[in-house]
């Protein structure tokens, strides 16, 4: 009875220095903090330019990834003059309906006002907010959310 | 010695017995809804046919009505008609008081109608059992189209008569109906009686519509719409028809509502990612800036004087609700508890506001005082939000999501009511899934 | 090179071992005893019997004595004074008892039998300077004092009902009966001033001969409509308790009666 329990006990240490231990089970994860990392539901306006950014829950500032990607927009922009685009602006849906629907349109805006200091004029650059009626991935999961709190843009001619 | 003898005794004898009187305090009674008996109106055999209505069952029909208003509100039962013990035309003319205290009625109510050259006349009389006498007594005459309106006039007036506090029945919710995949949801403006029946949609569904809200006389609509891909505030007349946009400003307008004088709409207007409150008249088309702040103020609800407004802001960092004078002076922030609000309401009684509370991942409705003070949590959920007041102060009607699967199957959205006791939570009967509902004032003013 | 890896095995076994002995200690968790609640039954006499505290006793007979230098210092306004010294503490008595047993009737308590004695017990029910008070009242009261000997007033401190009011259990069970058919309205708001007293005159068998409301003027002002739907709330439940659960003698003490219907704490929730 003894015996069997401190064979419990040893196996449950062992067990436990291995994982705590030097083998770093570094699952690719997507999400960073609130932030949705990955490839899924990205779309792409032309090679290597991904069309959306995403954000942390009720925050509408631009991550370092967020700037890298809306640097590639805005070269894409400048080789395209006559293009003009849509910035949409979205939310997740565990917020009430008409705050999302501000916070969309200030997400919108955090994108358009980063492609304006790249030399993008505004006039080229329209805004629309849809809050959280359209969102991208309907689950209703923390992956599902961080997927749908986005700023897509969107060429219109 | 003898003369004190004849003292004692003129004393003993000249002295009544009085008792002090006796007091019992009564500090409880049973919260049980009080049993009222509503006996079928009789229809008076001189009715005449109108259209394909079914005349001869009229009288049950406004009957049910009123059971059904009375039980919704959890505050009265209505008693199975099969123990009842008089006809109605004779329950009408002298009901037997005894007969109906044995099936422990407490209240009684007895009617009849006529149809005669077009018109439809109803009579009602309410009886207190108890007493055994009449304590209101009513006719109506309408057209004869107009018959659940009357079984709701009816039930308000009883309503009022047994709790002292206006009713609601005589009322309509207007609501944005949903149907289609979680994705690409449909939403049509909707309207039906609180009751759930005479649903009638006002849009086609082409274009997202969202908040719909009733002005003072229940006679328009404003709500906003992504009409030709532009979000904007429009005003629908529900008679007309017609819908106007209301005021072509150059960015988004969104959450309006009306004043309480219905002269002006106050709404939220986002440009450069700033939202602010603004007020216009609707007759002058004058706006006016309310709030000037760079957070997101949004979500305006006017006090019933017309003095102060509720509003939502982030100016704190996280959503939080303010009050401000109708001018946007003396700007005062009333939440200060653990969590994050949204969608004030201030109630039509003037006493409390409503609003959404969010707090680790759960979503409240709950009630305060105007100055935030006395917050009480009504109900808890996975998602809910958007009350609405009924026009007596007593009720919230609000809406409520489902979780959804992967794929976003299961996912529902319902309309609910609760009291603001907390009592008497339940779903509103509507013909597909709804979401924004809001309460008119009483059809009868 | 060996004797380092000798002393990393040492060591490395001596941790793994240390952790295998105190891993279970970690695992167990303190007992929480629940704490023991002790009960007292005390059983409802017909006749009210409370039986007293030594301290109870003890402030009780303090305030006798004070009460007997007083009724000696006062002029005699009646022979009745002197004839029965004994006589005035009663008045003060039933009121004791009266505001005990009011205090006692706090719906909140689950076992009125066990709270009966502890209550007694633990307050300081007796304030000397309400005594005091109360004595003045008696003055004005000796008229209403009943002066005819019957059997249910004794001296002994061991029995002590009273000559005029309802027992404990009696009064217990009128309340409970009106508990039972009162429907309270909930729509009225829990911050008003909403009392209602009404006044019963009954007959001998609990039915009510009259009734009236104390506050009936108040009704029919413009802005009482809840105080108007209370009342009528109140007196629907009366009516419909008929025959009210009234004591089988003693017809004297309660054919009036005044019941005060408050429903202050349904409200409030």
């Amino acid at each position: 009875m003894m015996f069997n329990k401190n064979l419990k006990n040893v196996l449950l240490v062992i067990f436990t220095t291995l994982i705590l231990s030097a083998c770093s089970t570094a699952k690719k994860s997507t999400l960073d903090g609130d932030v949705y990392t990955g490839k899924e539901t990205v779309k792409f306006l032309a090679a290597g330019v991904p069309d959306r950014v995403f954000f942390a829950t009720n925050k509408s500032s631009l991550t370092t990834a967020s700037r890298a990607t809306l640097r590639k927009q805005a070269t894409f922009l400048r080789k395209n003059k006559n293009l003009n685009v849509t910035i949409e602006g979205h939310a997740d849906e565990r917020g009430t309906r008409e705050y999302n629907l501000a916070l969309g349109e200030r997400r919108a805006n955090s994108a358009k006002d980063y492609l304006m200091t790249y030399g993008i004029s505004g006039k080229r650059l329209s805004v629309i907010s849809y809050g959280k009626e359209k969102p991208i991935n309907p689950a209703s999961t923390p992956l599902a959310w961080s997927q749908n709190r986005r700023s897509v843009t969107v060429k219109v001619n | 010695m003898k003369k004190i003898i004849l003292i004692f005794l003129i004393n003993i004898l000249s002295i009544n017995v009085s008792y002090a009187l006796i007091e019992i305090d009564i500090t409880r009674g049973n919260l049980d809804p009080l049993p009222v008996a509503v006996s079928p109106l009789h229809v008076d055999i001189e009715s005449e046919n109108y259209k394909d209505m079914k005349i001869k069952e009229l009288g049950n029909n406004i009957s049910e009505i009123i059971e059904n208003n009375f039980r919704s509100t959890g505050l009265f039962n209505p008693l199975k008609k099969d123990a009842f013990v008089q006809k109605p035309d004779i329950a009408h003319l002298k009901p037997r008081f005894e007969d109906w205290r044995l099936i422990k009625a407490q209240a009684l109510v007895t009617g009849k109608l006529l149809i005669k050259n077009e018109k439809l006349k109803v009579e009602f009389r309410l009886w207190d059992l108890a007493a055994g006498k009449e304590i209101t007594a009513l006719a109506f005459t309408t057209t004869p189209s107009n018959w659940r309106r009357v079984a709701h006039i009816i039930s308000d007036k009883i309503y009022e008569r047994l709790t002292g506090e206006e009713g609601y029945f005589d009322t309509r919710i207007i609501y944005v109906a949903e149907s289609g995949p979680k994705s690409q949801r449909i939403k049509k403006l909707a309207i039906m009686d609180q009751d759930g029946f005479n649903t009638k949609y006002l849009t086609l569904g082409n274009e997202l519509v969202l908040t719909p809200r009733f002005n003072p006389t229940n006679q328009m609509v404003t709500y906003m719409s992504y009409f030709r891909n532009m979000p904007r505030v429009y005003l629908l007349d529900i008679e007309t028809g017609t819908q106007d946009v209301v005021g072509n400003f150059p960015g988004m307008t969104f959450a309006p509502r009306f004043s309480p004088d219905g002269k002006k709409i106050v709404m939220s207007f986002a440009k450069d990612g700033n939202s602010d409150i603004y007020t216009m008249d609707l007759k002058s088309r004058v706006v006016e800036r309310i709030t000037n702040h760079s957070s997101i103020d949004t979500s305006p609800s006017f006090s019933p004087d017309g003095k102060f407004i509720a509003f939502n802001s982030d100016r704190s960092g996280l959503q939080q609700l303010y009050v401000m004078r109708s001018d946007g002076s003396g700007v005062k922030r009333i939440t200060f508890g653990n969590g994050i609000y949204g969608t004030p309401v201030w109630s039509p009684r003037g006493d409390l506001i409503a609003f959404t509370k969010m707090r680790k991942g759960r979503f409240y409705i709950g009630v305060m005082r105007v100055d935030g003070t006395g917050e009480r949590l009504l109900t808890e959920n996975y998602y809910q939000e958007a009350p609405s007041w009924s026009p007596n102060g007593r009720v919230l009607v609000f809406y409520r999501e489902t979780k959804a699967g992967l794929k976003g199957e299961g996912f529902t959205a319902k309309l609910w009511s609760i009291d603001i006791t907390g009592y008497n939570e339940r779903q509103l009967k509507t013909k597909t899934d709804a979401s924004d509902p809001s309460w008119s004032s009483l059809l009868t003013k | 090179m060996i004797k380092s890896l000798i002393y990393s095995l040492t060591f490395h076994s001596i941790m793994i071992l240390l952790t295998i002995l105190s891993l279970p200690f970690m695992l167990r968790e303190p007992i929480d005893l629940p704490p023991i609640v002790s009960v007292e039954l005390i059983q409802i006499s017909d006749k009210t019997n409370i039986p007293y505290a030594p301290k109870a006793r003890k402030i009780i007979e303090e305030t006798k004595k004070k009460e007997k230098r007083l009724v000696s210092e006062q002029a005699p306004p009646a022979a009745k004074a002197k004839e029965k010294p004994d006589r005035i503490p009663l008045p003060n008595e039933k009121k004791e008892e009266k505001k005990i047993v009011k205090k006692k009737q706090n719906p909140e308590e689950i076992k009125p039998e066990i709270r009966q004695s502890s209550e007694f017990e633990k307050k300081e029910i007796i304030d000397t300077n309400q005594i005091a008070a109360l004595i003045d009242k008696a003055k004005e009261e000796e008229e209403a004092v009943e002066q005819k000997k019957t059997s249910e007033i004794t001296q002994s401190s061991q029995k002590n009902s009273f000559a005029t009011g309802l027992t404990l259990s009696e009064e217990d069970a009128l309340r409970a009966q009106i508990f039972g058919c009162w429907s309270v309205p909930l729509g009225l708001p829990y911050d008003e001033d909403l009392l209602v007293r009404i006044k019963l005159n009954l007959k001998q068998d609990g039915t009510i001969m009259k009734s009236e409301i104390l506050d009936h003027k108040r009704m029919n002002r413009p802005g009482q409509k809840f105080y108007k739907v209370l009342a009528e709330s109140a007196l629907r439940a009366v009516r419909l308790c008929q025959p009210l659960k009234v004591p089988p003698t003693g017809y004297d003490k309660w054919k009036e009666l005044q019941l005060n219907f408050n429903p202050i704490e349904m409200l409030r929730g």
